[in-house]
């Protein structure tokens, strides 16, 4: 064959494998064919193991439209999905597409894994994804990781979702003002504690005691 | 002591609603009110979920009521209505926000056996209770909780006794798993 | 198989049950939401034909049927028992559940000529959410509908230029050369 002939079909063949990538979801149409193929596989391998493929879509589209590298793009998404495999494995299989993708971006942050399975016990059966997302704001915000983690594992057991949004607008004013980070999230937890109103009445609201 | 102790009170309750007398299932209400609440909250986890599956079994109930064959079981009967929003709670639940998987979360249980601080007793439980299968945490609920008897465990969930017996026993043997790791004296 | 009722909770199990037999109590305002449901309800009347119908089907009886005769015997019933239903109780709707919250983006950029909200929640699609500006003013806003969620965004300004939501937390960077922000919406699925 002529090189001409190989190479229109060798770029046919990539237009077919594209097409039936870019068939999985007309948004990755967006991108160029062999990042489409890159993502379509990653987004395929998300929902055989039961992960949330929209969020692997959303951050593949995020980076078509800031116009980023395919190489940056590919990097990214595989980065989130080795992330949700991991949050799943630290909160268990019942874990929702929302509490997985908070989770996400805390352990992207530097949240270890431990954290997260302690939130699920002090939680229990309530949604995790705003104390996920407090978790990740926090340390997106300068908190070092393992304190924002201690800051919302102190407070697990006894806020409602709408005082941990609270909680972490409490701790961004102070921020603002100049505090330290760090120091903006323990105090914070300490007035968060012993004020709030406690979430069900009745029920036990004792930390648990750290061992030595 | 079981559901439906007062049942004379009941039944007289009953016949008043049947004859017209609307505001005297409010008496029902009070008087079932927190047996259906404790149920359905161990077995949803969730107090509003709990909240709407009483309300909705409440005002099923006064709707069917004719059909109670007979009002001095109304409790056990109510019990069997709520039963039933429980698991139509759940599924609905399920379906909207759970991430479909099969595989055990063996992991979950090693990352929780391995944890070094002492926890709260009712989260444990909470957590412990959450990791049943639902008809595993009915079955452990009804028996274990609401002290239901095998037999009226076998007309509110439609499942025979031999199951219902199984289904206990698995359940306890699965919670003694779970909280073995976390269980110190 | 079984004997007996041989499953007397021993050791933790036992405590569990004594634990979760203690007493829940829901919101004090669950009668009253009760009864007034019940209320906008058609009252029961003494003697009603539905109730009638169903405790005769309800009875059990013994007669001697025809092959034939057991057919529209069990025509009719069947007839009588859907109409019931029919004419009985309707489910119960459930209460809807899963809003949608109103959101509110602002950026302060008085000269700008354009800003738009671009993140998660519209694909990234650069010109599907514009912000507006009240005239004159450099307060550019737009209110958005989102579900619970954790979405990423960020502003495109004048068609070319991002920039992040300086009142927002930051999303982390994924290296794309330009940064996010991240809006969390609170609330049950």
């Amino acid at each position: 064959m002529t090189a001409l002939r190989t190479a229109a079909l060798a770029a046919g063949l990539t237009g077919l494998l594209a097409a039936q990538a870019a068939g999985q979801d007309p948004r990755l149409e967006r991108l160029d064919p062999d990042t489409r193929i890159a993502v379509a596989g990653l987004v395929d391998s998300a929902r055989a193991s039961g992960l949330p493929a929209e969020a692997l879509i959303d951050r593949a589209l995020e980076g078509a439209a800031k116009q980023a590298p395919a190489s940056r793009i590919i990097s990214a998404v595989t980065t989130l999905l080795s992330n949700l495999r991991d949050v799943r494995a630290a909160l268990g299989a019942s874990a929702t597409a929302p509490e997985l993708e908070a989770g996400a971006s805390a352990i992207h942050l530097g949240v270890r894994p431990a954290a997260l399975t302690r939130l699920r016990v002090l939680r229990a059966r309530q949604p995790l994804t705003i104390a996920l997302s407090v978790m990740a704001d926090l340390t997106a915000r300068g908190v070092p990781a393992d304190s924002a983690a201690a800051a919302v594992l102190a407070l697990a057991g006894s806020l409602r979702d709408d005082q941990f949004l609270a909680f972490r607008r409490s701790v961004e004013r102070d921020i603002e003002l100049g505090a330290p980070p760090a120091a903006a999230a323990s105090s914070s937890v300490r007035l968060g504690a012993g004020s709030l109103p406690m979430s069900n009445g009745g029920t036990s609201t004792s930390m648990p005691p750290r061992r030595p | 002591m079981g559901i439906g102790e007062g049942m004379s009170k009941d039944a007289e309750l009953v016949r008043r609603v049947l004859a017209g007398d609307a505001a005297a299932y409010g008496g029902l209400v009070a008087q079932y009110r927190d047996r259906l609440a404790r149920y359905a909250v161990r077995m949803l986890g969730d107090r509003s979920d709990a909240e709407e599956a009483v309300q909705d079994a409440f005002v099923r109930a006064y709707r069917s009521l004719p059909r109670c064959d007979d009002p001095q079981r109304f409790g056990p009967w109510l019990f069997g209505i709520l039963v039933n929003r429980c698991r139509t709670s759940y599924a609905r639940r399920a379906r909207r926000e759970r991430v479909v998987l099969h595989d055990e979360s063996a992991s979950l249980v090693a990352a929780v056996a391995s944890t070094a601080e002492r926890l709260d007793w009712e989260a444990e439980i909470a957590w412990a209770l959450d990791r049943l299968d639902p008809p595993y945490r009915e079955a452990f609920l009804l028996r274990h909780v609401e002290d239901l008897s095998y037999d009226e465990m076998a007309t509110l969930t439609g499942a025979g006794v031999s199951a219902l017996k199984m289904r206990v026993l698995r359940a306890c043997e699965r919670l003694r798993v779970l909280l073995k790791e976390t269980d110190r004296v | 198989m079984f004997e007996r009722d041989d499953d007397t909770l021993t050791d933790v199990t036992a405590r569990v049950a004594a634990s979760l037999k203690a007493a829940v109590r829901l919101d004090a305002a669950l009668d009253a939401r009760v009864m007034a449901q019940v209320s906008a309800l058609p009252a029961h009347r003494p003697g009603g034909w539905l109730g009638r119908a169903w405790s005769w089907l309800r009875r059990p009886r013994t007669f001697a049927l025809s092959p034939l005769a057991g057919l529209a015997a069990a025509a009719s019933v069947a007839a009588i028992v859907f109409l019931a239903a029919r004419l009985g109780a309707p489910p119960v709707g459930a209460p809807a559940g899963g809003d949608r919250t109103p959101v509110q983006f602002l950026l302060v950029a008085p000269r700008a000529a354009s800003v738009m909200l671009v993140g998660d929640f519209n694909d990234w699609t650069a010109s599907a959410t514009p912000l507006r500006t009240a005239a004159g003013g450099g307060l550019w806003t737009v209110t958005v509908p989102l579900a619970p969620g954790r979405y990423r965004y960020a502003f495109v300004v004048d068609g070319k230029r991002w920039q992040p939501d300086p009142s927002a937390p930051p999303a982390p960077d994924d290296e794309f050369g330009s940064p996010s922000s991240v809006v969390t919406v609170g609330g049950t699925l």
